[in-house]
C-alpha cells in the first residue's frame, strides 16, 4: 500500500477531471433566464423528468457510504449488515404513498424545503425551525461520511499515506475544493449531470465485479462456506462469534426495525426531499419508485462483495494492516483482484459516487438554512437573488464544516454522528408526513414529541458500548426496548415515543383550547398536478 | 389490467388494490422469520440471500402496477376537481 499505482491513479484522475468539467458545464444545461433564484440554483428549475430524476435520485440516495459502509458492516458481522437490502426495498412502497402529496403542496406554494411546508401547514416558526435544524444536523455528518468513503479509496491507492499531514490530506482537500466550486456555480444542475457519470461507473464496476471476482476467490460455494465458518468463529475481542451468515432469532427484531426505520427516515433527509421537489411532474416520482429498485439490486450485489473480500486472504491481510479498518475491504478487493486499469474505474466509481451526494446534501442543507433560518429569523424580506447568494455561500460553509469534521476530529466521531443523524431525522416524520394528511395534530404537541424523541434517542445511543469495550459510547444503533424486551433500532423506538407524546398532548392541548396556528394550504393543493402552469417563479426560459 | 377504464371508475377499489400491493411490498421483507433460514438454497445462495434479492424486482413490479392504477384514477378525479375549481388542467 506504499507505492501509488500509476495506472489506477491516472484512470481515477482522468475520470475526476471529466466529472469536474461536466460539473462546471452544468451551469449552462437547461439554462434559465436567471440563476438568481433558489428554484433554479437549489432545485434545478423544478424541471427534471423521469430519466434525469432516476439518475439524480439514484446518485443521491445510494452514496459512497452505501458502497463502503454496508460492505464494511457485512465484512465484520455478516447477515446483520444485509438489512440495507430490505431497507432499500421497503422504502419504495412507503415513499410511493406520500411523496406525490409533498411534491404537489410544495409546487403549489413554492416551498423549497420540508420545513417550508411545516411552516405553511402549521403556521409555526418553532416547529419549522425544529425540522430545519434537525435536517441540517443530520446532513452534516452524512457529508463527512462521503469524505470518509473517498479517504478509504485514497488510502488503498497509496495516497494519503505520507507522513506529512498536509500532503496526506491534500488529495481530499483538492477534491472537495473542486466540488465546492462547481456546486457553488451550477447548483443542483451539477450533481444531476455528474450523476450520469457516477451511475454508469457504478453499474459497470458492479456488474464486472459480480461476474469476474467470484471465480478468482474460489467460487460462490466457497465464498458462502468461508463466510459462514469465519462468522461463526470466536472474535478474540468480544469472546463471542463475529456474527452469523443468517440472522439468528435474537437478531430478527433489530434486523426488521433497522430496515423499516431506515426506510421511513430516508425521504426525511433534506437531500432526498430536494431530489423529489426537483422533479417536473407529480407522476415522475411514482414512476421512479418502479425503476429506482435497479439501484437496490446494485446495493445487494455490492453487499455480497463483502463475502468475496472475506474469501480473499490478500484483502484480509490488507484490512489487518490498515488497523482492522473494514471500510478498506471493497477498495482492497478491487486492488487485489482487478487489473490496475479496472481498479482505477472502481475507485473512480466510489469517489465520484461520494461527490454527487455530497453536492446534493450541501445544497439541501443550504436551502434549509436560507429559507428557514436566514429568511425566517434574520432577513424577512430577502429577495430571491439574496436567498440564492446566501445559499451558495452556505453550501461552501457546510462542505468546509464536513471537511473539518473528518480532518480535525476523529473519523469515528463522524460515524457516531451519522448514526445519531438517522435517529434524529426520523423524528421529523410525524410533522412532515402526518401533516400531508391531517391537521389534527397540535403544533406544540408535535414539537414536544420531536423534543422528547430527540433527547431520548440521543441518550440511549450514547449509552450503547462498543462490543467488547466496556464504558465506550455509540457502539451500536440498536438497544433493548423498554417493556417489550426485544433489541430494536433506537430510531424506531424513539419514533414510537414521538408519536405517543404527540397524540396524547394533542388531545390535552385541544381540551385546553390552546391556540393552533393558521394553515395556508387547501385540501386540493395535495393532489394538484399543474401541468402547464409554470413553476411558481416566472424566471424560466423555454427549454 | 386489460380493461383500464373499468377500474378507473371505482377509485375506492383502485386505491384498495394499490394499498394491498404496497403493503405486500413492505411486508415481504419486513417479516424476518419468513426468510431467516439457509434452505432451500438457490445454487450456492442460502435462502436468506436469494429471497431478499428476489424481492427487489418484485417490489419494482408492484410499484409499477400501483403507478399504472393510480395514474388512471388520479387523472379522472383530477379532471373533475379541476373543472370544479374552474382551473384548466390538461391530461397527457
Amino acid at each position: 500500500m506504499s507505492d501509488v499505482n500509476a495506472v489506477s491513479f491516472t484512470i481515477l484522475l482522468v475520470l475526476f477531471i471529466l466529472v469536474t468539467l461536466i460539473g462546471f458545464a452544468a451551469a449552462r444545461w437547461r439554462r434559465a433566464d436567471s440563476m438568481q433564484h433558489l428554484d433554479e440554483w437549489g432545485l434545478g428549475g423544478r424541471s427534471f423528468g423521469t430519466f434525469v430524476s432516476w439518475f439524480l435520485l439514484g446518485g443521491d440516495l445510494y452514496t459512497a457510504y452505501t458502497f463502503i459502509a454496508v460492505p464494511a458492516l457485512i465484512y465484520g458481522v455478516g447477515a446483520a449488515g444485509f438489512f440495507a437490502v430490505p431497507y432499500t426495498i421497503m422504502v419504495f412502497p412507503i415513499v410511493f404513498v406520500f411523496a406525490p402529496r409533498l411534491w404537489s403542496v410544495c409546487r403549489q406554494h413554492g416551498y423549497v424545503t420540508p420545513a417550508d411546508f411545516v411552516r405553511g401547514r402549521y403556521g409555526s416558526r418553532g416547529l419549522a425551525l425544529a425540522v430545519a435544524a434537525t435536517g441540517i444536523l443530520a446532513t452534516m455528518p452524512y457529508i463527512a461520511l462521503q469524505l470518509v468513503g473517498i479517504e478509504s479509496v485514497l488510502t488503498v491507492l497509496g495516497l494519503g499515506s505520507s507522513s506529512n499531514s498536509f500532503l496526506k490530506d491534500l488529495p481530499l482537500l483538492i477534491a472537495f475544493v473542486v466540488l465546492a466550486a462547481y456546486t457553488f456555480l451550477s447548483g443542483l444542475r451539477a450533481p444531476a449531470l455528474t450523476a450520469f457519470v457516477k451511475d454508469i461507473l457504478i453499474y459497470v464496476t458492479v456488474i464486472v465485479a459480480i461476474v469476474y471476482i467470484p471465480a478468482r476467490v474460489g467460487g460462490w460455494t466457497h465464498i458462502f462456506n468461508h463466510a459462514a465458518t469465519h462468522l461463526a468463529s470466536v472474535n478474540p475481542k468480544t469472546g463471542k462469534p463475529f456474527g452469523a451468515l443468517i440472522t439468528p432469532p435474537a437478531g430478527e427484531w433489530a434486523y426488521a426495525t433497522l430496515a423499516l426505520g431506515s426506510a421511513l427516515a430516508l425521504f426525511m433527509y433534506p437531500h432526498a426531499i430536494t431530489g423529489v421537489l426537483a422533479t417536473a411532474r407529480r407522476n415522475v416520482i411514482r414512476r421512479n419508485m418502479a425503476i429506482l429498485p435497479a439501484y437496490s439490486l446494485v446495493l445487494g450485489l455490492i453487499a455480497l462483495l463483502a463475502y468475496m473480500a472475506l474469501a480473499s486472504p490478500a484483502v484480509n491481510a490488507g484490512v489487518k494492516a490498515g488497523g482492522g479498518n473494514a471500510q478498506l475491504a471493497v477498495p482492497l478487493l478491487f486492488e487485489h483482484i482487478f487489473p490496475s486499469w479496472f481498479a482505477g474505474i472502481g475507485y473512480a466509481a466510489i469517489v465520484i459516487g461520494a461527490l454527487v451526494p455530497a453536492a446534493i446534501m450541501s445544497i439541501a442543507a443550504a436551502n434549509l438554512f436560507t429559507r428557514n433560518i436566514y429568511r425566517e429569523f434574520f432577513h424577512r424580506g430577502a429577495s430571491p437573488a439574496q436567498e440564492t447568494r446566501v445559499a451558495q455561500v452556505v453550501s461552501l460553509v457546510v462542505k468546509a464544516g464536513a471537511l473539518v469534521f473528518v480532518l480535525a476530529l476523529s473519523k469515528s466521531f463522524a460515524i457516531n454522528l451519522q448514526l445519531l443523524g438517522g435517529v434524529w431525522i426520523l423524528q421529523t416524520f410525524p410533522s412532515i408526513v402526518a401533516g400531508l394528511y391531517t391537521r389534527w395534530f397540535h403544533r406544540w404537541a408535535l414539537l414536544a414529541g420531536w423534543a422528547a424523541a430527540m433527547i431520548w434517542g440521543t441518550i440511549v445511543a450514547y449509552r450503547q458500548p462498543v462490543p467488547g469495550v466496556p464504558g465506550s459510547h455509540f457502539g451500536t444503533s440498536t438497544a433493548v426496548v423498554p417493556v417489550l424486551g426485544h433489541t430494536a433500532y433506537i430510531a424506531v423506538t424513539a419514533f414510537v415515543l414521538n408519536l405517543v407524546v404527540a397524540l396524547v398532548l394533542t388531545v390535552v392541548f385541544r381540551a385546553l383550547r390552546l391556540r393552533d396556528g393558521a394553515d395556508e394550504t387547501e385540501p386540493a393543493d395535495y393532489s394538484a398536478d399543474p401541468v402547464d402552469a409554470p413553476a411558481p417563479v416566472p424566471v424560466r426560459s423555454a427549454s | 389490467m386489460t380493461q383500464p377504464s373499468r377500474s378507473g371508475r371505482h377509485p375506492v377499489i383502485t386505491w384498495g388494490v394499490v394499498a394491498v400491493l404496497l403493503a405486500v411490498g413492505v411486508a415481504g421483507t419486513l417479516v424476518v422469520p419468513l426468510y431467516a433460514r439457509t434452505a432451500p438454497k438457490l445454487g450456492p445462495f442460502p435462502f436468506f440471500y436469494w429471497y431478499q434479492l428476489a424481492w427487489i424486482p418484485i417490489v419494482a413490479i408492484l410499484a409499477f402496477a400501483a403507478y399504472l392504477l393510480t395514474s388512471r384514477t388520479s387523472r379522472t378525479s383530477r379532471t373533475s376537481r379541476g373543472a370544479h375549481r374552474g382551473q384548466r388542467r390538461r391530461d397527457e
